[in-house]
């Protein structure tokens, strides 16, 4: 970890506890051994596996650092378990990136009660018994991306769908929320919503579906991005078409720089940024649409 | 050891007794139904062309041969579930004929036939013998054993007990031999039937099975106290729906008639409501609606009463173990445990659990179908005797069965049906098997 | 007792000494802090109980429906439902603490009593109709909650819960033991007095073991069925309470693979599919092994695709062994 050596890390006032072991660990060679444990809401979406694997390499350099890892598989119990589990072991740093808020409350504040520093990644527990949460400002977000629908994509309104997260999780509501906020005041109106759960099966699924059930919809408004995303399949190339026809300025498609936008943000506002990826201007952060043809590669006309 | 042609043979599966000529005709046929009758005979080895395509012509024509063989008339492409169970056994045979048996085992195979069908499939050993094939003929019908076979061979426990020449036994040499003592008598049954007092009185009742339709047609018959009234007919006869009906085992199926228990009206509406009402019943294969094989003796025997045992619906051990014991003991049912699984009990003591059960629930009425099917000739007269005490303490018995001797032996009057109606009436002191069984394939006189 | 006697016992309990041995597993396996093993410590132990309380719970219910032949593909999202429900009528509508969860108790007993009549009397399997179950019970939670969570918080203001449901997430006994594994045991309790002494669990084995001849002998077949889908489908509520208590929260997605997690136990415990054959404390063994497997595979820090070979393999393995099992009828009169 980015933190462990003591570079930037932003403890929460009150956590001074959870300060001993990091700064410890820079005492040299020969120093006591750590045990941090990272519990993962679930390796079903990628980013959350390559930041299992970001952990996993940052601490291989570190010969003092064993990280136990956990995935609750979706599960709210199963973490709350598996968090209990590690809680047994006498850990020094736990990471967690919760599943949901409120059920994971209670114990993330129990491993912070027993004096074990806590890092929140991606998703937010209630309250404040954390160390530090890292994570995207997802109401910003939501905001940006409304504010690009209003700017560029439908400038004279029109009529959007939306795919959002997970019911329930934190992201997708302030996401959502956020979004609303930017497009307030254009002409632009959501007329059909799904939830995907954050997962890509489910979104493209849902994604058709809105598509036929909304044939008029000029644009997706989607809160994730491994969605709508398989070439060649027959609702893109659809979407394109329509994309097209609709006569609306501008490509309704993304900027490559929406590749960077993920639910619980892989562009977080602390340095530890995964390894080997460049930064993005905040400001291209915007939404991601169907029509979008690849990750990498910007929309073409036509 | 096994020798085959002199040769000693070892065989691990039925595919290596195959391999050497022996096939086996099971109690339970193992056909496909949906398919026809030339690919269950060839089923898993269908002729194919030179071209590796399926060559069905040649698959019929070669069965027409196996069928012709054996002097079975029967069209190879019809399906075999549109066949009777007499027809489908003689595929099996076909089938195995295929497989160039040299020998046959036949295990049971009259046991679901009808007379006529039973003369058919003996037409067709004769024709088989004559062939030069080897047959292996297991039965507990003493009179087929006679037709049939050369020798007989007695099996008690696993060891040989006795042989016989075939043609010179006599039932009682036979019976005597299977239990080990001599058979004063197989029907020992003492009845002191009531005159006046009816128990049973059905009126032109009309049973409608659900599936397959009926004429209109009416059941009248009546059952006095301690007296053994039993059922003839022949298979679709109506009987076991007769039975079924009065134990409420197939509810609707009723569409007129009426039905007096001890001069109360009775329309029963489950078999619990039935038990209830003083009726018990003892089904006619107790391994598909008898017994749970896998369960102990006592939680068989006890089923009926248990809800009656329990006080506020708790079952106290002791009462429970104290009822199962008693009906075994009274029925001289033979078990090492009560606990033991009664799928472990041969069929004579399956068949005991059974009837102790419904005996367990003091009934008034007590309704058998084919009490003694598939059950040693010991423990037949044992039920015969039982039955003989249940109806002197007044029980009335309705006996359905498609064994003439047993109808004549044990029971005091037999009502033969014909298609959903009574047809006849016989004393059984009056009249003998022949002209039950002329009553029952409809020759009147 | 004669040698096939032992034999059959130790079939018949099979998942209670594969507890054993898995148990004897993980001391040799467990990491040690300070010399003591951490497998051990009564906190570790006390979690995998409480871990296991709510699939525990659960598969006490399944135990019954699969002893009657059935199946309830329903309790998953049962509990979803139920943690939904208990923590809208606590919070949203402001109900008091016992009238909240009896109307949940009484919900999912109803639940499974509607499953119970359509299998039973209608005589559709029951793999649809709780396949169907399962899908409205889900749709029941999400649009209760609006498709989204709900978040219990306590006091005594308005849409606060009372204090006491967050009993449900505390521990007793000088806070030893947790509440949940507290209710799991008593719930298995009762369930193994009731399939010991009550006429009830006569009629429920008999028939697993043979329907026809069951009612034949005059079992109420379609009562008793129904009973036991709605008794699971009660259990199944109660554990979707216990989960809002834990979690402090109702979840509309949460419960889903309990079901599978819970016919597992099941299956591991020695109870056959077909029916007529098991115990729940076999079943209670069965969940416990998964929950001492998972903790100790977690312990060791083991990836969790692998533990989900491990409990795959144990189920293969419990199955197999019931194959082999002793006193099997034979075929043949």
């Amino acid at each position: 970890m980015a933190t462990a050596c003591g570079t930037t890390h932003e403890n929460a006032p009150g956590a001074s506890a959870g300060a001993g072991p990091a700064t410890q660990a820079c005492k040299g060679p020969g120093a006591a051994k750590f045990t941090i444990c990272m519990s993962q809401a679930n390796l079903g979406e990628p980013y959350r596996v390559r930041m299992d694997d970001d952990i996993r390499k940052a601490a291989a350099s570190i010969p003092q650092f064993t990280v136990n890892f956990a995935d609750a598989a979706q599960d709210n119990s199963k973490q709350v378990e598996q968090v209990s589990t590690f809680l047994t072991q006498k850990i020094d740093l736990l990471i967690i990136s919760p599943n949901e808020a409120t059920p994971l409350t209670s114990v993330v504040k129990k491993a912070y009660d027993q004096g074990i520093p806590v890092l929140v990644l991606d998703r937010k527990v209630d309250g404040d018994a954390y160390t530090s949460f890292i994570g995207a400002d997802n109401v910003d977000i939501g905001r940006q991306a409304g504010r690009y629908f209003k700017e560029h994509l439908l400038p004279q309104g029109g009529k959007i769908v939306e795919l959002k997260g997970l019911a329930g999780s934190t992201p997708a509501k302030e996401r959502a929320d956020g979004f609303d906020e930017g497009i307030a005041g254009s002409g632009i109106t959501i007329v059909g919503t799904a939830d995907a759960d954050w997962l890509r099966d489910k979104g493209q699924q849902q994604a058709d579906a809105l598509l036929k059930a909304h044939p008029d919809a000029q644009a997706i408004f989607s809160e994730n991005d491994p969605w709508p995303k398989v070439p060649g399949s027959p609702r893109r190339t659809r979407a394109r078409r329509r994309c097209r026809s609709s006569g609306s300025t501008g490509c309704p498609c993304p900027r490559a720089a929406s590749r960077r936008w993920r639910p619980g943000g892989s562009r977080p506002r602390s340095s530890t940024r995964p390894a080997g990826r460049k930064p993005l201007p905040r400001r291209r952060n915007c939404s991601s649409t169907a029509g979008r043809s690849r990750r990498r590669r910007p929309c073409r006309r036509g | 050891m096994i020798r085959i042609g002199g040769v000693p043979v070892r065989f691990a599966r039925p595919a290596d007794a195959q391999r050497a000529g022996v096939a086996m005709i099971h109690q339970e046929l193992d056909l496909v139904p949906a398919l026809s009758v030339a690919e269950n005979v060839f089923l898993g080895r269908e002729p194919h062309t030179r071209y590796g395509v399926p060559d069905p012509k040649r698959m019929v024509r070669a069965t027409r041969a196996l069928l012709e063989q054996s002097g079975v008339d029967l069209d190879a492409t019809a399906p075999v579930e549109r066949l009777r169970t007499g027809e489908q056994q003689l595929v099996t045979i076909a089938k195995a004929l295929s497989l160039n048996a040299r020998i046959l085992i036949m295990d049971e195979p009259t046991s679901a036939l009808s007379p006529r069908e039973v003369e058919r499939l003996f037409a067709v050993i004769d024709q088989l013998r004559t062939a030069g094939v080897a047959l292996v003929y297991i039965s507990h019908r003493m009179e087929e054993i006679g037709r049939v076979a050369d020798r007989a061979t007695v099996l008690r426990n696993g060891e040989v007990v006795a042989e016989f020449a075939a043609r010179e036994l006599t039932a009682s040499q036979v019976a005597e031999a299977m239990v080990g003592r001599p058979v004063q008598q197989m029907f020992t049954t003492e009845t002191r039937p009531s005159e006046d007092e009816h128990v049973l009185m059905v009126d032109e009742l009309v049973v409608t099975p659900k599936a397959g339709r009926r004429e209109p047609a009416g059941i009248s018959l009546s059952v006095g106290a301690g007296e053994i009234v039993g059922v003839a007919g022949l298979l679709g006869s109506g009987r076991t729906e007769l039975l079924e009906a009065l134990y409420g085992a197939s509810p609707g199926t009723i569409t007129g008639g009426r039905i007096q228990l001890n001069g109360k009206e009775y329309r029963p509406r489950s078999p619990r409501d039935a038990l209830r009402n003083g009726v018990a019943f003892v089904p006619e294969d107790r391994r598909i609606s008898g017994l749970s094989l896998d369960h102990s003796v006592l939680a068989n025997t006890v089923l009926s009463v248990v809800d009656a045992l329990a006080r506020f619906g708790v079952v106290a051990a002791g009462r429970e173990r104290e009822a199962a014991h008693n009906a075994a003991a009274q029925l001289g049912v033979k078990l090492r445990t009560l606990a033991d699984p009664v799928g472990a009990l041969s069929g004579g003591n399956q068949q005991k659990v059974v009837l102790g059960r419904a005996l367990l629930t003091k009934p008034q009425l007590l309704l058998l179908d084919e009490p003694t099917r598939g059950v040693d000739v010991g423990a037949k007269a044992e039920i015969y005797r039982i039955l003989g005490e249940v109806a002197q303490t007044g029980v009335g018995i309705l006996l359905a069965s498609s064994e003439p001797a047993e109808l004549v032996g044990v029971c005091d009057r037999v009502v033969v049906l014909r298609g959903g109606k009574t047809a006849h009436e016989f004393d059984t002191a009056l009249a003998g098997e022949g002209e039950l069984l002329a009553a029952s394939m409809g020759d009147v006189r | 007792m004669t040698g096939r006697r032992v034999l059959v016992t130790l079939f018949r309990f099979q998942s209670v000494f594969g507890l054993v041995v898995v148990f004897a597993a993980a001391i040799v396996f467990s990491p040690s802090n300070d010399g003591a093993l951490v497998f051990l410590g009564a906190d570790n132990l006390l979690n995998v109980v409480r871990a296991i309380s709510e699939i525990g719970i659960l598969a006490v219910g399944m135990t019954l429906v699969i002893l009657v032949g059935g199946i309830d593909l329903s309790v998953g999202s049962v509990v979803g439902l139920a943690s939904v429900g208990v923590a809208e009528l606590l919070t949203t509508n402001d109900w008091a603490l016992l009238p909240a969860v009896f109307a949940i108790l009484a919900l999912g007993l109803g639940f499974g009593l509607v499953q119970g009549v359509a299998s039973a009397r209608f005589r559709i399997q029951s793999f649809i109709v709780t396949l169907a179950g399962m899908q409205i019970a889900r749709g029941l939670a999400r649009m209760w909650s609006g498709g989204e969570g709900v978040s219990i918080t306590y006091g005594d203001g308005p849409g606060q819960a009372p204090v006491a449901f967050s009993l449900l997430g505390e521990r007793t006994f000088n806070g030893t033991v947790p509440i949940p594994a507290l209710i799991f045991v008593v719930v298995a309790a009762l369930a193994m007095v009731l399939l010991r002494v009550s006429a009830f669990s006569r009629h429920i084995y008999a028939i697993g073991g043979n329907e026809k001849a069951a009612r034949l002998s005059g079992v109420p077949v379609v009562r008793v069925k129904v009973l036991v889908f709605g008794i699971c489908g009660l259990l199944a509520a109660l554990a979707g309470i216990v989960h809002a208590g834990q979690l402090n929260f109702g979840g509309p997605n949460d419960g889903s693979g309990y079901e599978l997690n819970a016919i597992a136990a099941v299956v591991i415990g020695g109870t056959s599919l077909s029916g007529g054959r098991g115990t729940v404390l076999g079943t209670v063994a069965g969940a416990l092994l998964v929950g001492v497997l998972d903790n100790i595979l977690q312990l060791n820090n083991i990836d969790s695709n692998v533990q989900l070979i491990v409990v795959g393999v144990v189920i293969v393995f419990a199955a197999g062994l019931q194959r082999l099992r002793p006193g099997r009828a034979q075929a043949g009169p």
